[in-house]
């Protein structure tokens, strides 16, 4: 009895430790980044990007800020700029579409690297099939609304 | 779309700090005991039990039965929950890649159901895409690596 408890004492530490090691520099790294104002830029680099799914620029920015600070907060931006920006219900449904497939790459890649993981399959993987996958969502949704303005008109 | 930014200071780095911190204690909270009611149901036959009744299954990704306790406590609790599980099972490189990438797609379901829920999409809709991407993620990892 004593050995088991010895046994998931020192382990649980050592992964805890392990973990700890990675994820701490990352978020100082993170919040050197968000106050030099490099994740704003980033952002608006790759906001155009999103016209291939058909969406509205302004939509670029809560995507990418999902993808990389996660769901709950991007949640908060996306709500605040479907306001400010008056995006469309199916840039909406896109952006969450991409973002329960991958939101918080950087964080969720760095525990996992932590416990052994290739780090770079895994963020490549989750990046590129979200991407296909909302690709393959914007146009299912577009052939649906062409449909309802074929029938509203 | 203008967002409030800050300069760099000495706040920066405390509150990348303080961040990492609450992250790390975040996780012990959930890795520890988990680790611990893991590492107690190695010692008896339950874990055997649910390895046998679950190895026909997890086949399909080339991971052993006991792992659907980590995919189980990754979707139900958390990430952290899974990890915990993760590390208290003797698991391989391979095996700890495929679970990663299958928990990456699809995890905490509860909590982020609900997110996506608010901003209109259906829980069935959601939860039906991110297992989708899991189980031909694990799949193809089974057979890639």
């Amino acid at each position: 009895m004593v050995g088991i408890i010895k046994e998931a004492a020192v382990g649980s530490f050592l992964s805890v430790k392990q973990i700890a090691i990675i994820v701490i520099p990352l978020m100082v790294f993170m919040e050197i980044l968000k106050d030099m104002g490099v994740l704003n830029r980033i952002a608006n680099l790759f906001s155009p990007v999103v016209k291939i799914y058909g969406m509205k620029k302004e939509s670029g920015f809560p995507l990418v800020i999902g993808i990389i600070i996660g769901l709950s907060y991007g949640a908060g931006i996306i709500f605040r700029s479907s306001r400010e920006d008056n995006l469309p219900k199916r840039d909406l449904y896109l952006i969450t579409y991409f973002l329960v497939s991958a939101h918080a790459v950087f964080e969720d890649t760095a525990i996992f690297m932590a416990i052994g993981a290739s780090g770079a399959l895994l963020l490549v993987t989750r990046l590129l099939v979200a991407a296909f996958f909302t690709f393959l969502a914007s146009r299912l949704i577009k052939d649906r609304d062409e449909i309802m303005s074929e029938k509203a008109g | 779309m203008q967002s409030s930014q800050r300069s760099l200071s000495l706040e920066t780095i405390k509150r990348g700090l303080l961040a990492g911190i609450d992250v790390t204690w975040q996780l012990s909270r959930i890795i520890i005991p988990i680790y611990f009611i893991v590492t107690f149901l190695k010692h008896t036959p339950v874990l055997n039990l649910l390895s046998g009744l679950f190895s026909p299954l997890m086949r399909i990704f080339g991971l052993p039965g006991k792992a659907a306790i980590v995919l189980v406590l990754g979707n139900v609790v958390n990430l952290y929950a899974a990890i915990g599980a993760m590390v208290s099972l003797s698991l391989t490189l391979k095996e700890i890649t495929i679970l990663a990438i299958m928990l990456s797609f699809c995890h905490s379901l509860p909590v982020e159901t609900a997110l996506a829920k608010k901003i209109g999409l259906s829980a069935v809709n959601v939860i039906a895409v991110r297992a989708t991407l899991a189980i031909v993620s694990g799949i193809a990892f089974n057979l890639i690596l």
